[in-house]
Formats: structure tokens, C-alpha cells, sequence
């Protein structure tokens, strides 16, 4: 599997393309429609398709081929808090998007974009008569909106991180109907990246005519219609009628406008029992030969209060494409003994790099005597090579993977060797002789090491839920570690209870998770700077970071130092600059090895009608390219 | 009499309710974390990945980092005042989300006990009746194995059974065409082909612990002198049954009604899960498990609402069968 997974990026890489050409042809437009769609332009309820899409439609090039229009696309989603699958289903059609390989940030909702040579100027051009989905027009005065008026005024989220560089906001300002231009006061190249991102969407989430209505600002009985729909405050009012980035209430609104290639039909609130979405007669994006896009009339999902019932659901044929909820290792031999019975095939889902688990010691603990042991490298290096990888991927993981650290692969072009392949290879005598040498030479009656007087032991808190087999793992290291003395207790703890014992309080030993990442623009590098709330090896550090030095705990220099150097990173445009960047941050982590790994992440699966065309037989599974939306859903369809 | 054991009955509930208010809302908050906590952990598990300052702000306008009794107090204030305030989950009015789904627990519930009463009652009495006969042995084996089975389990083996050989599907309570559609005859025709499958998952058990008692109770009367008595006066057996031991025998029906009314929302709740029906237990379990504090706790206020009606009904009702049972 890992080798299709590599021939796409390879493929990607070498074209410099994405297989999924894009372009704008005004000559072209739209010729073709729906038949539903055309049969209400015959009774005069709707406009000709070609004023609906206006002049400059995206030109999609089909994965395959050109596909026929109907059918019901139906997945599985789950009873709360499952807003992102849907999400993930329709994209979030922000200004721009990532390409089908992951490595390329290209227009979406804008026609064309420009970064200035600083980049600190970014000018998008929308594209000429686009429409909301109720047929309204969209234009820059929307992206003005979403931007002063929520995102820069902090309406409903202070200000983040993501819209600002050099900690100062940015300015938008409108040059005509169709052009915006966003200037930052400092480089910030990463900002494509992170519009490309499901949580960069905001310049163009909300429609204007609609939603400035729940606006104070914009309405001065906003306290009647606060009152009549039964909510505290205006932010209330506001989010459950126009929702929010991630948030239930943004598919639980069928009157409000989006851009999205369907739209909600039946919404999802508490008491639903299935979510169903309609095409967007206005939909912006046309195939090849001029017809609209989406090919697939309805999104249609029942909602399972119990993700096992997705499995029967697959198996009686009730599910037509789903990665998510379905795609742990052991859901796999049933689904494939029931393939023909529900006439679906798999599809392999792959991690963009890096393993399924990086070990997190707290370099920040606070107890100074196991904060002083962890702080030794040695200590962690005798860890490390005291763990033989290759049982523990025998074993745990049924020979899948090889031994790894984290960060991209080989094939990958931000690969990087020493952080991932350093003391990986087994050898019980150097670790002995590692740990004697860091103050652990005293034992106790149970062989086991004591460390300033008493036993030296930690815990690893897991959540055995989040990927089953980071237990299984641990349990053989723990066996392993024992060898050499070091007493370690898995500590498996239910997820709320973790990210509080960890991220919130900084309670831990030690922590592990997912240390999937290949440190491409947007995609957090938390295992190699600390920067964000799951790099639980500093969490002080994080929260010194993230409030300017406010809170939380000044870092050393060689963690300052990266940080430095991720900033700057996130601010520089060229894509050669930025990887040297990266590469100083990864040479000085992996100089300091803090973080340990144990094996590549697994590729996992999910399950497809066989009658469905134009879906790639395998793509990456991530969240900054949030997978399986920017393969365009919008262009499978269905053969007879 | 009765209608002042009534209103002194209803006054004692009110300090009770208060009460079960405070530890309902404590229990809710018992566990490590908070709606926030939880929702960053349940993105998490999908590989969602969630900004902190978000985190932080809907924190902020829950008003969750205030103290537990800061909490208490704006929740049971609204309450007092009709307002069950906001889902955090689905930025709802909380009034709204119970009653759109507590119609079809009331009529899963009441299904389920006509079904398990229609079934308990005549079996209960014939195996007392004919103790120790084949039919007697035959539905004790069958009683027994309905009691230990677990609801869910049984739950889910038809419903992996239904899909794998008869490619039916046994979960929900509609078709799909039915499922949003408004209330019309057909759709209660497809109600009706669907909620016999809960109903017998749930009756089940119910209807065995049921026959059960009816026949150890009957099976006291049936010896008592009074019996006898009737016996050899001539009264005819059918006759001679009914009016006395199988009134007496019918207390444990009766004062189990008092227990349904809360299981109107809670009794269902693992198998409404499993079989995804639309009532009111998953949705009161989803609140609890991600720390809905408003939603779980309306839905524990109903809950105690509920047993303390039911167990009024179920002792009045007791008084009016059983002329032994006095008010005090």
C-alpha cells in the first residue's frame, strides 16, 4: 500500500501539477445542468444555469472522466458532535484549497491570487458573478464582512494567531467588487496555507445580506429577535443561525447561504435522525465539458448513536463512501469478508507522514527531581535504544511499519534524516551503560532502578480509545524497558480526563499521541517546537509561546531559538526558504531529541461503492487537508 | 383524606427536587474536564484539530471557569424562571430538544408495558395455576433466559441476524421516507412496523421478572383458606380466580408503574442506542457524556419530576385496589 501512496506523490511531485488540473475558462461557462435543476428553469423558478454560475466558473477537470448526473451519496455520521464529517464531505470552501497531492495551495472560491514579493500583500481575485446559494451575489463586501467585522473585531473568537504576523493584525480593504487585498504588517507566507485550512475558511464563511441581520452592529432590534428564538445573547443568536467554523449549528440552518456544492436540507440538530443535504442550484464549479458540478443530487446521512452500527450499516449496503468512524484495523476483516454483499471496495487512506506514536516525556514536570532525570538526553537516548522496535511491530502492530521517530518520509521532500532515524537501532548493553552513567546506577531489590534514593518509576497516560494500538505498544515497551531497568506504568485514561490531566494542567509524566505530519505550510510541527496544545513534552513552553511570554514558563534558549525560527518560517513565502527554515528547527530537535518515536504510521481505509467514479483509490488522511474533501466529492459520480 | 395526602405529597417533592437538583448538577460536573475539555478530545479522536483560543472563548461565554455554585445557581435560576437555558452542543434552547423527542419515549414506553403486562399477566397465571406442569416448565426455562440476557446484546444480535441473512434493517423507528416527513397515517403504519422490535428487546426482561413474581404472589393465595372456602361453596374456578388472588396478586403491576414513568427517558437508553431509535435516552446520554450541563441536567430534573408522579400515581392506585393499604 505504501507504494501507491508514494507513486501518488511522486507523481504530484514530479508534474509539479496536481493531477486535478484547474482553471478558468469565461469563454467556456456553463452549458449543462441537472435535469432537476433544468426542469425549474423550464417553469421560470430559476434563473439559466448560466447566469446561476456566473461568468467565471472553475474549470474542474474530472479525476477519470466526465461523469452523468443523480444518485444519493450516504455516509454514517454520529449522534454529536460530528459537524466535521459533514464538513469534510462538502469542503470548506475557503478563498483557496490544497491540491489532490497535498502540496500545492491552489484558487477555490477566488479566481486567482497574488502574493507580493515580501509577502506581506495577498490580492485575491473572486471570480465575476458568483452566487451564494439562495442567488445572491457574492462579492468582496462579503469578504469584508467575514473579516473586520467578525474576524478582526474578535465577534466571536479573539483574534488569532492565524490572522495576524509579527503579533499585529491585518488590514483588508476592498479594491473592487471582485478584488480584496489582505496586508500584514510582517512577512506571513504561511498565510495561503493556512487558508487552506478547514480553520481558515472565515473570509468567505459568512453571507452578508444574511447573516448581518444577527449582527448588533447591523440591527437594532436584535434584541427581539434574540428574545424570539429563545437565545441568552446576540452570540447565541448569531452562531446557531449562521454557525460557526466547527460547530453543530453550522449544518442546522437550512436559510443560511454558503457557497458549499450542497447545502442543508434536513439540519442537524439534537433531535435529527439523519442529515440530509441538496445540490447548490448555484454552485460556482463546472466540469470540462460545461456542466455544473455537483454530478450527485443528495448528501444523505443517518445519524448512528452507536458507531459500531456503521459496520451493519456498511455491510447491508446502507453506506455508499466513509473513512471516518469505520476505519480502525479491526473493523477490517469484517468489512472485507462482506465486501460483495455491500458492494463496496476499499480505498487506502494515508497518513501524510511521520508514526502512529511519538513518546512524550514532560520536560517540564513538576517534580524538579524527574523533571532534572528527563531533561538528561542520555536518559532519553538509553529509552529510545532500549526499545526493540522491531518486536514491537511484530508484535503490537502486525508487522506493519518500520522503525521511526516522526516527520515526513523519505519520499517526502521536507524528509529528514537525523531526527528520524537516529538511535533508533536496539542495543540493551549501551542503554545499561547510558543509564548507569546519568545517575541511575543504584538498584533495588526488584532490579529496578532508583533514582536520588527512591525507585525511579513514571507513567505514560494513553488514550486507549483514540488509536487502539498505542496500548498494545506500550505494554511491549514497558516489558522492554523493564529489561533495563526502568520501571514505566501505562497509565490508559479516558480522553477528557487526558487532555486536562496533560495539555490543561500539565499533570503528566509523560503522554503519548499521534505524531502523524510532514511540517508542509499549515500543518503544525508540535513534536519538533512546542508551539501548540499537543506538544505535551512543554507545556509551560507552549503557553509561554502562545501568550507572548505572559504565562507559563520561559523555555530554554535552544527551544526559544526554534521558536524563532518557526516564526519566521511561517512568514517567509518561498517554498525553499521556508524548508531551510524548517530543516534548522528539525536539525536543532533532533540535536536535542526530546521527542521519541516508534514506527511509520500505518496506512488505514476506507470503503467505497464500486459504483462510484472519479474517487481516487488512495489519498492522504489529515485534517489540514481534510480528507476526503479536497478530492472534490463534488465530481464522483455514479455509473449506470 | 385522599386529596390531602395528595397536596401534602406534592409539597414534600418541592425541598426533594431541590435537593436532587444540586446533586444531579454535581454529578454532572463529578467528572475530570469540562463541555469543552471533552469536545476537544472527542475532535480529537476523528483527527479533528481544534484552536485553543476558540477553546478558550466558547469557555469564556459558558461562563464554565466560575465556580460550581456560581454555575449552580444561574442554571436552577433560569430554571425557576422556565428557562432551561442553552445546549452548549447544539446552541439550542434546552426546552426544545426534550420535547421533540420525549413524544416517542412516551409511546415506546407505553408500548412496552402493554406488551409486557398483555404477555405477563394470562402467562403468570397459568404457570401458577398449573404449577409444575410441562407448559409451567417450559415457560419458566423461557422467563429465565429473557431475564439473563442483556437487553443490548439481544438488541444487537437481531439486528446483526436482520442484516446479514434478510438484509432487513431493524434499527430505527422509521423508513427512510417516513423519517421527516409530517404525522400522517402511513407513517404511523411504518411507526407501527418498526417499534415491535424495541418493544419485544425491551419487554423481554421486563415480561419474565413479571411472570415471576405473579406466580410466586398467586402461588401464596392460591393455598390461603379463603381459597378453599370459595372453592367449596361452588364458586366457579374462573370466577373464584379472578376476584380475589389474582387482585392481590396484581400489587407488584401496580406499584411498578410508579418505576415506568422514568423510564420514559432512562430505561431505554442502551438499547435506543444500539438500535439508534429517536427518543429521548441517547440524546440524554450524548449530554452526559459531553458534559451538556444544561441539557443532562434538564433531562435529570424530568427524570426525578417523573418518579416522584409516578410513584404518587402508583400509591394511590395501590389504595384503590388493595382496601388494606390505608393513608397515614
Amino acid at each position: 500500500m505504501a507504494h501507491i501512496r508514494r507513486a501518488l506523490i511522486v507523481a504530484a511531485l514530479a508534474t509539479g501539477v496536481s493531477t486535478l488540473a484547474v482553471g478558468t475558462a469565461a469563454s467556456q461557462g456553463a452549458k449543462s445542468e441537472a435535469p432537476a435543476l433544468a426542469a425549474l428553469v423550464k417553469d421560470g423558478k430559476l434563473p439559466p444555469v448560466a447566469n446561476r454560475v456566473g461568468d467565471e466558473p472553475e474549470v474542474v477537470t474530472p479525476l477519470k472522466s466526465v461523469g452523468r448526473y443523480g444518485g444519493v451519496l450516504r455516509y454514517g455520521l454520529r449522534g454529536s458532535s460530528d459537524f466535521n464529517n459533514i464538513l469534510r464531505m462538502t469542503g470548506p470552501q475557503g478563498l483557496v484549497r490544497w491540491d489532490l497531492g497535498y502540496t500545492k495551495v491552489i484558487p477555490n472560491v477566488a479566481k486567482s491570487f497574488e502574493v507580493s514579493p515580501d509577502a506581506k500583500v495577498f490580492t485575491f481575485t473572486l471570480r465575476k458573478g458568483m452566487k451564494w446559494s439562495d442567488g445572491k451575489p457574492f462579492t468582496a463586501d462579503d469578504v469584508l464582512f467575514n473579516m473586520n467585522d467578525i474576524v478582526i473585531a474578535g465577534a466571536l473568537t479573539p483574534l488569532g494567531p492565524r490572522y495576524m504576523a509579527g503579533g499585529k493584525p491585518f488590514t483588508v480593504e476592498k479594491i473592487n467588487d471582485t478584488t480584496v487585498r489582505f496586508s500584514f504588517a510582517e512577512p506571513y507566507g504561511d498565510f495561503l496555507a493556512e487558508l487552506a485550512s478547514p480553520l481558515g475558511q472565515n473570509p468567505v464563511l459568512y453571507a452578508k445580506h444574511y447573516c448581518s441581520q444577527f449582527l448588533p452592529k447591523y440591527n437594532d432590534k436584535i434584541d427581539d429577535l434574540i428574545k424570539e428564538n429563545k437565545q441568552a445573547d446576540w452570540k447565541g443568536l448569531f452562531q446557531s443561525k449562521c454557525g460557526d467554523l466547527e460547530i453543530s449549528a453550522r449544518w442546522g440552518n437550512p436559510a443560511r447561504p454558503t457557497l458549499d456544492p450542497w447545502v442543508v436540507k434536513d439540519p442537524y440538530v439534537g433531535g435529527a435522525t439523519r442529515v440530509v443535504l441538496d445540490r447548490n442550484p448555484y454552485f460556482w464549479q463546472v466540469d470540462t465539458a460545461g456542466n455544473q458540478l455537483p454530478y450527485i443530487d443528495q448528501l444523505v446521512s443517518p445519524i448512528a448513536q452507536d458507531v459500531e452500527s456503521l459496520i451493519l450499516d456498511a455491510i447491508g449496503g446502507k453506506i455508499d463512501f466513509q473513512l471516518r468512524h469505520l476505519d480502525s484495523p479491526a473493523n477490517r476483516p469484517v468489512l472485507a469478508q462482506n465486501r460483495d454483499k455491500g458492494g463496496y471496495e476499499f480505498w487506502t487512506a494515508n497518513a501524510p507522514g511521520g508514526s502512529n506514536m511519538v513518546i512524550n516525556l514532560n520536560l517540564t514536570h513538576k517534580n524538579p527531581d524527574l523533571r532534572e532525570l528527563f531533561n538528561k538526553k542520555d536518559f532519553r537516548v538509553a529509552l529510545s535504544i532500549g526499545m526493540d522496535r522491531k518486536e514491537i511491530i511484530e508484535t503490537a502492530l502486525l508487522g506493519q511499519g518500520k522503525p521511526w521517530h516522526q516527520g515526513p518520509w523519505e519520499d517526502h521532500p521536507n524528509f529528514h534524516r537525523k531526527i528520524s532515524t537516529q538511535h533508533l537501532d536496539f542495543d540493551a548493553a549501551k542503554a545499561n551503560q547510558l543509564l548507569d552513567s546519568v545517575g541511575l546506577n543504584q538498584k533495588g531489590p526488584d532490579g529496578m532502578r532508583m533514582w536520588k534514593g527512591k525507585p525511579l518509576k513514571f507513567k505514560i497516560d494513553v488514550i486507549p480509545t483514540l488509536q487502539p494500538e498505542q496500548v498494545d505498544m506500550l505494554q511491549v515497551i514497558k516489558r522492554q524497558w523493564a529489561k533495563i531497568g526502568v520501571d514505566m506504568d501505562v497509565n490508559a485514561v479516558e480522553r477528557t480526563f487526558f487532555y486536562q490531566r496533560t495539555s490543561e494542567s500539565n499533570d503528566h509524566d509523560a503522554a503519548v499521541w499521534g505524531g502523524q505530519g510532514s511540517w508542509v505550510p499549515g500543518d503544525i510541527p508540535q513534536q519538533i517546537v512546542p508551539v501548540h496544545h499537543d506538544s505535551r513534552w512543554g507545556i509551560p513552553w507552549v503557553n509561554w509561546y502562545k501568550t507572548g511570554g505572559k504565562s507559563g514558563e520561559e523555555p530554554p534558549a535552544s527551544v526559544k531559538e526554534r521558536m524563532k525560527l518557526y516564526d519566521e518560517a511561517r512568514g517567509t513565502a518561498d517554498p525553499a526558504k521556508r524548508k531551510a527554515l524548517i530543516d534548522k528547527v528539525a536539525d536543532i530537535a533532533a540535536e536535542q531529541f526530546e521527542v521519541m518515536g516508534v514506527a511509520t504510521s500505518a496506512p488505514t481505509f476506507g470503503i467505497r461503492k464500486k459504483t462510484i467514479r472519479n474517487a481516487p483509490d488512495a489519498m492522504v488522511s489529515s485534517w489540514y487537508w481534510p480528507t476526503p474533501a479536497p478530492s472534490l466529492l463534488q465530481q464522483y459520480y455514479y455509473a449506470n | 383524606m385522599l386529596l390531602v395526602y395528595v397536596l401534602k405529597r406534592l409539597f414534600w417533592s418541592i425541598p426533594f427536587l431541590f435537593a436532587v437538583s444540586l446533586v444531579a448538577f454535581a454529578l454532572i460536573q463529578a467528572p475530570p474536564g469540562d463541555f469543552v475539555t471533552s469536545l476537544a478530545a472527542t475532535l480529537a479522536a476523528s483527527g479533528d484539530v481544534v484552536d485553543q483560543a476558540r477553546l478558550d472563548a466558547l469557555r469564556e461565554r459558558y461562563g464554565l471557569n466560575e465556580s460550581f455554585l456560581v454555575q449552580y445557581w444561574r442554571w436552577i435560576s433560569g430554571v425557576l424562571r422556565g428557562d432551561f437555558g442553552q445546549s452548549f452542543e447544539w446552541s439550542q434552547p434546552v426546552s426544545d430538544l426534550i420535547w421533540e423527542r420525549m413524544g416517542l419515549s412516551v409511546a415506546m414506553a407505553a408500548a412496552t408495558l402493554l406488551f409486557t403486562w398483555a404477555v405477563a399477566f394470562p402467562i403468570g397465571i397459568y404457570s401458577a395455576v398449573r404449577k409444575y406442569s410441562i407448559g409451567d416448565y417450559v415457560i419458566s426455562a423461557i422467563g429465565f433466559i429473557g431475564l439473563s440476557i442483556p437487553n443490548f446484546l439481544l438488541g444487537l444480535v437481531l439486528m446483526y441476524v436482520s442484516v446479514v441473512w434478510f438484509s432487513h434493517d431493524a434499527s430505527g423507528l422509521f423508513s427512510e421516507q417516513y423519517q421527516q416527513a409530517p404525522w400522517s397515517w402511513d407513517k404511523f403504519v411504518d411507526l407501527c412496523k418498526h417499534i415491535w422490535v424495541p418493544v419485544i428487546i425491551l419487554g423481554t426482561s421486563a415480561t419474565a421478572s413479571l411472570i415471576r413474581i405473579m406466580r410466586a404472589n398467586l402461588l401464596d393465595e392460591l393455598h390461603k383458606p379463603y381459597v378453599t372456602t370459595a372453592r367449596a361453596k361452588g364458586l366457579s374456578e374462573w370466577k373464584l380466580l379472578v376476584k380475589y388472588p389474582v387482585r392481590l396478586a396484581l400489587n407488584p403491576f401496580v406499584s411498578t408503574i410508579g418505576w415506568a414513568f422514568p423510564q420514559l427517558v432512562s430505561g431505554s437508553v442502551i438499547i435506543s442506542y444500539v438500535l439508534s431509535l429517536p427518543t429521548a435516552g441517547p440524546l440524554l446520554l450524548q449530554a452526559l457524556l459531553a458534559q451538556d450541563m444544561y441539557l443532562a441536567g434538564a433531562f435529570i430534573l424530568l427524570l426525578c419530576c417523573l418518579s416522584v408522579v409516578g410513584m404518587l400515581v402508583s400509591d394511590i392506585l395501590l389504595a384503590l385496589i388493595d382496601p388494606r393499604i390505608r393513608y397515614r
